[in-house]
């Protein structure tokens, strides 16, 4: 079982690492802006299939070996796992070379080429774009949380059917492994985290929705497209996420309360498909907002460009930009989102529950 | 409507907005009761200090364009009669602009048809 899991998680980031030069904003070249004017360069175009055949390659040695190596001999559940989560490791430091090789790259042949200079630097925005808007509506995360809640008054009034040792971690196979002595507070822990996930997922549904959508001045129906597509589906995905969280996490507390429910393939099942419902989410989303805006423009005559804002990207990926006051922006390499660092109200949306659910999980 | 500010101009972003405002409501883009998005989502689809926004709002509503209504944001005000202080005002704000067109060697004719395409242009309110 494990394998299998590892294998699953391996390969699916060995494929999103390998087609992510595809799937970035059409001006974002290995996190640099490039005018629109230049995004069809060859040697662009030369960096991008580079990148991808070689983290493809090392993908396949990688996943081979691993392959190779369990089936040689019988191995230990443990080991496995732990040679899994070094190779998945292993994949993101080589393609995280690669990108930062690239990154170098591409902004050596911008600066070389001088393709900033002469276009005049335009910001842009369209004020009907917020009507447009189809995020989903913040009270729909009270439906999971009512629910938690319900929850955590079933656990207390059956508090003495409760077993002795708590369980407080599962195994790949649905299989409870490790435990703590019974007390209100144990009892109630996962539940607990529960809560703070629930919370810390609107926390983010919500910054999210009061960040900006950046529109770009020379694509702006392509860019609006995937704009728009991007906030509808992500916040679809981290709402998929949460209901597919919270119903694991129940189950596994309602099978502590209830031993019975937990016997049969139900337990092993469970856990296994809310690892495919959130990769292959995961991956349905990477496609469909990565391609939304590779239609072909307009060519533009205006000797204009986006403004650009590579001084605000620390090696393309990280963003610091305190004029802004979005608390996410679209990522640089990859679909999906990437926090203002400095905006500070971010670190209390991200790192205040994690810091509050690591405290609870280790007190 | 679409707002294009130029980033690295030596007009200020705030002026460009207040001017690009006006322009949109004169040409029917947006119209009276229109609200405008508020300064925080303004600022942040276009990338810029909240306070550009807030003084390009606070000129707006200054010269009787807008009016800012705590709580439901900055909503374009109705058109009224316009007094012959402010008309003196624009007259004098002008003049000069025309004058230093024919100064660089415009001719007259010439400056009437830039101001009737760019009338053209516009709605009458």
């Amino acid at each position: 079982m494990s394998f299998i899991i590892f294998f699953i998680v391996t390969l699916f980031i060995a494929v999103i690492q390998t087609i992510i030069p595809y799937l970035v904003n059409r001006t974002i070249v290995f996190g640099v802006s490039i005018p629109e004017q230049y995004i069809d360069s060859k040697t662009l175009k030369k960096y991008k299939k580079h990148y991808s055949i070689s983290v493809a390659f090392f993908s396949v040695m990688i996943l081979g070996s691993y392959v190779l190596w369990v089936l040689r001999n019988d191995r230990l559940d443990n080991q496995v796992a732990l040679t899994g989560v070094i190779i998945e490791f292993a994949l993101i430091l080589i393609s995280l070379s690669f990108y930062l090789y690239y990154h170098g790259k591409t902004k050596q042949l911008k600066q070389q080429n001088k393709w900033v200079e002469n276009l005049k630097q335009m910001k842009v925005t369209d004020l009907s774009v917020r009507g447009q808007d189809e995020m989903l509506p913040w009270y729909i995360y009270l439906l999971p949380i009512i629910s938690t809640a319900g929850l955590m008054a079933y656990t207390l009034m059956n508090y003495d059917m409760l077993p002795d040792q708590i369980p407080t971690h599962w195994g790949p196979g649905g299989e409870a492994d490790a435990f703590t002595k019974k007390t209100p507070i144990s009892a109630m822990q996962l539940t607990l985290v529960l809560l703070l996930m629930q919370s810390m997922f609107l926390g983010i549904h919500v910054a999210t929705k009061k960040s900006g959508i950046k529109l770009s001045a020379t694509s702006l129906q392509a860019s609006r497209n995937r704009q728009l597509l991007l906030r509808k589906y992500s916040s679809w995905l981290l709402y998929i996420v949460v209901l597919a969280v919270t119903m694991l996490m129940s189950y596994f507390q309602l099978m502590t309360i209830h031993p019975e429910i937990g016997e049969g393939s139900a337990k092993m099942l469970i856990p296994f498909g809310f690892l495919v419902l959130v990769l292959v989410g995961t991956l349905v989303f990477a496609i469909k907002v990565g391609r939304s805006d590779k239609e072909l423009e307009m060519p533009i005559e205006a000797k204009i460009m986006d403004h650009d804002e590579d001084r605000y990207w620390r090696g393309g990926i990280f963003y610091f930009n305190k004029n802004d006051p979005s608390i996410f922006v679209e990522k640089r390499f990859g679909v999906g989102w990437t926090i203002n660092f400095a905006n500070p109200l971010g670190y209390f949306v991200i790192f205040l529950p994690l810091i509050i659910i690591f405290l609870i999980a280790f007190l | 409507m679409i707002i294009r500010i130029e980033a690295e101009a030596d007009v200020p972003i705030y002026t460009q907005l207040t001017n690009q405002i006006i322009v949109g409501i004169a040409r029917g883009e947006i119209i009276p009761g229109d609200s405008l998005p508020s300064v925080r989502a303004f600022a942040a689809d276009l990338g810029v200090n909240m306070h550009t926004v807030n003084k390009s709002y606070h000129e707006l509503e200054k010269r009787g364009i807008i009016k800012i209504v705590p709580k439901s944001g900055a909503i374009i005000s109705p058109m009224e009669q316009i007094t012959s202080e402010k008309q003196q005002q624009i007259l004098s704000e002008l003049k000069p602009v025309l004058a230093e067109a024919l100064v660089l060697g415009v001719s007259k004719k010439e400056v009437q048809q830039l101001v009737g395409t760019i009338l053209e242009e516009m709605k009458e309110r």
